[in-house]
């Protein structure tokens, strides 16, 4: 599903470059549920990034769904990443100013579906996070764990085959981020949707099919 | 996507207060400048009717011991000296209302059961040829009229079209406007006051009625041929003063008086231009310094729209929309006050010249505000996802 052939990612200023990765191999099959783990600045949300093509590798190529998506530009990129891909954030990214329903119809917008169908997936999507009756609310009337769900329906709206989780759990406390792990690992098992998730909670990592450490822009397991 | 902008929209109604006063405030100046912008710039564009250029006009002082026939004397010798000067190509006699002199009169009356309501002037036989007026009916009155059963008038095609439009013709009609009066002609346009006047019905009198009056004709028209104007002058003051035994004789150029009376429109309407500009100019940095602060403050917005599948086309074009769509009902609002004033008639003036106004001052800001909108929505949309995901 995800595979990732001699990534380098380096950032240039005139006087410094950094190596956020170096030489990166990983292979995600489909259905799995990967975590990544290491200290901060090694690489991790780089990686990500670069999975979900909101970041360009300086090497390497990428494939994802069976796709060599590393040439990919402008709304080939956009439209990919909207047809085979979910986010979550470790802050959430809501749109305040939207209804959680309407927060969560975002990405189905791009995908230039119908009013009513949209509405209809974006409850559905709900409901699977268990926030039905939360869909007129605005994301400052929730919590913590409440706006990670509203994330969560978000990235399942438009059944992508992959979710790439930057730090789900990290803004919340332990109960709320079990119950962020208990749904993805439910959306793993019942819809087969390939999770590959950054965390800095050994627990949470525990939970997953299988953990990837990184040190210094480096695959170390 | 438009109910998702509008809901959004809708949402943040309150930081977009400012915009849409803006744009309010805009349009109806806009609209007040263009609806009179376009209206005077009609009227300048339609024919004053007559003739300025190589005029002279005269201003001088009869001997009032003069009686009637001393008068008519007076009148004749002194118009037949003026004839004999070299190059002057025609002269007329004028009573105290003359082109660009900024005076009118007028007279009413309600015989017909309806008020008509005229301007009048006066001049003698020779004020159509001094004038090059153009006739829609008849002619201008001569010697054999001043012997008629009732005194000659002239009126312009305003007059006819405002109090007799389905009458076959008004030649030879008599009309009772100050006393009975014989129309012998219908004279087209006719805006002696400026450019910038409306054609009013007019009636042109004749010697005869202003020395009833006992106020003799005191105004003089002298048409020169072109390039002579100049050269008349002198002459011209010369043999006027010995005429009139007095030095009391002012000559001035029509066409310098006929820029005199515009300038109480055209001042003010520049003026007003002027303003818009700046207004103009002041609304496009207000929309970039605001657009360019909202596109900052929503940064993480655009990184996970295109996380979520935006093209940089859909995020240029959705702040784009974001913009015209407060505008819109800035524009709506403003709209909605403007057509107030033809429909409840509160200005005399035509009201598609105020439809025209409100068009313009929609197709100006809607230009305005969608480049203001383009360049921070481009910037918007070149913003990197992971960059400014991680901002957040």
């Amino acid at each position: 599903m995800i595979q990732l052939n001699n990534i380098s990612k380096s950032y240039r200023t005139d006087t410094i470059e950094t190596l956020a990765l170096q030489h990166m191999n990983l292979s995600v099959p489909k259905g799995e549920f990967l975590s990544i783990m290491g200290p901060s600045g090694c690489g991790k949300s780089t990686l990500l990034n670069i999975m979900g093509l909101i970041d360009e590798p300086s090497e390497g190529t990428v494939v994802l769904a069976g796709r060599e998506v590393t040439d990919y530009h402008g709304s080939q990129t956009a439209r990919f990443r909207n047809e085979q891909l979910g986010f979550i954030f470790q802050s959430f990214h809501l749109i305040n100013d939207l209804s959680v329903i309407d927060n969560v119809e975002l990405p189905l917008l791009y995908r230039r579906v119908g009013g009513k169908e949209r509405r209809e997936l974006a409850r559905e999507a709900l409901a699977h996070v268990g926030l039905s009756n939360r869909a007129t609310h605005f994301p400052n009337q929730l919590s913590g764990g409440q706006k990670q769900r509203v994330a969560i329906a978000r990235a399942i709206v438009g059944k992508p085959n992959i979710i790439l989780a930057d730090e789900p759990t990290g803004n919340l406390d332990s109960h709320m981020g079990g119950e962020i792990m208990d749904i993805l690992t439910r959306l793993n098992e019942q819809l087969g949707t390939t999770i590959v998730m950054v965390t800095h909670d050994e627990r949470m990592a525990k939970r997953t099919h299988r953990l990837v450490r990184l040190s210094d822009g480096e695959r170390v397991s | 996507m438009l109910s998702h902008l509008l809901k959004l929209m809708w949402n943040k109604r309150r930081a977009n207060v400012l915009i849409f006063l803006e744009i309010l405030l805009a349009f109806i100046v806009l609209f007040g400048v263009y609806t009179f912008t376009l209206y005077n710039f009609d009227r300048y564009r339609s024919p004053l009717g007559f003739s300025y250029e190589h005029s002279l006009g005269v201003r001088l002082d009869l001997n009032d011991q003069l009686d009637s026939a001393g008068v008519v004397e007076a009148h004749r010798r002194i118009r037949e000296e003026v004839m004999n000067l070299p190059d002057v190509a025609a002269v007329t006699w004028l009573g105290p209302v003359n082109p660009f002199g900024g005076n009118t009169w007028q007279t009413s009356n309600d015989n017909y059961g309806f008020l008509i309501s005229t301007q009048m002037m006066f001049a003698d036989e020779h004020f159509a040829e001094t004038a090059e007026l153009s006739f829609r009916e008849g002619r201008w009155f001569d010697e054999s009229d001043q012997h008629a059963k009732y005194p000659p008038i002239v009126v312009n095609a305003a007059f006819r079209d405002e109090y007799f439009p389905d009458a076959p013709t008004l030649i030879d009609s008599v009309l009772p406007i100050n006393g009975p009066h014989r129309v012998v002609g219908v004279i087209g346009d006719f805006k002696y006051q400026s450019n910038f006047a409306e054609n009013v019905p007019l009636t042109f009198f004749s010697h005869a009625d202003q020395d009833r009056n006992e106020q003799p004709f005191e105004m003089l028209i002298v048409r020169t041929h072109p390039g002579r104007m100049a050269a008349v002058q002198e002459p011209l003051y010369r043999s006027l003063v010995e005429l009139t035994k007095s030095t009391d004789v002012v000559i001035w150029d029509m066409a310098a008086d006929r820029i005199k009376a515009n300038r109480p429109v055209v001042i003010p309407l520049v003026i007003m231009l002027i303003i818009s500009g700046f207004l103009l100019i002041n609304i496009a940095l207000g929309l970039f310094g605001v657009l360019f602060t909202q596109i900052n403050r929503r940064r993480a917005e655009i990184g996970l729209r295109k996380a979520m599948g935006a093209t940089p086309g859909e995020i240029t074009a959705q702040f784009v929309r974001e913009v015209l769509l407060v505008t819109a009902a800035g524009l709506l609002l403003g709209t909605l006050f403007a057509v107030q004033v033809p429909l409840l008639e509160l200005l005399p003036i035509p009201p598609k010249y105020f439809y025209l106004g409100a068009v313009a001052a929609i197709a100006t800001i809607l230009l305005i505000v969608t480049v203001c909108a383009l360049l921070p929505s481009r910037q918007a949309a070149r913003l990197h996802p992971a960059l400014v995901l991680h901002e957040e």
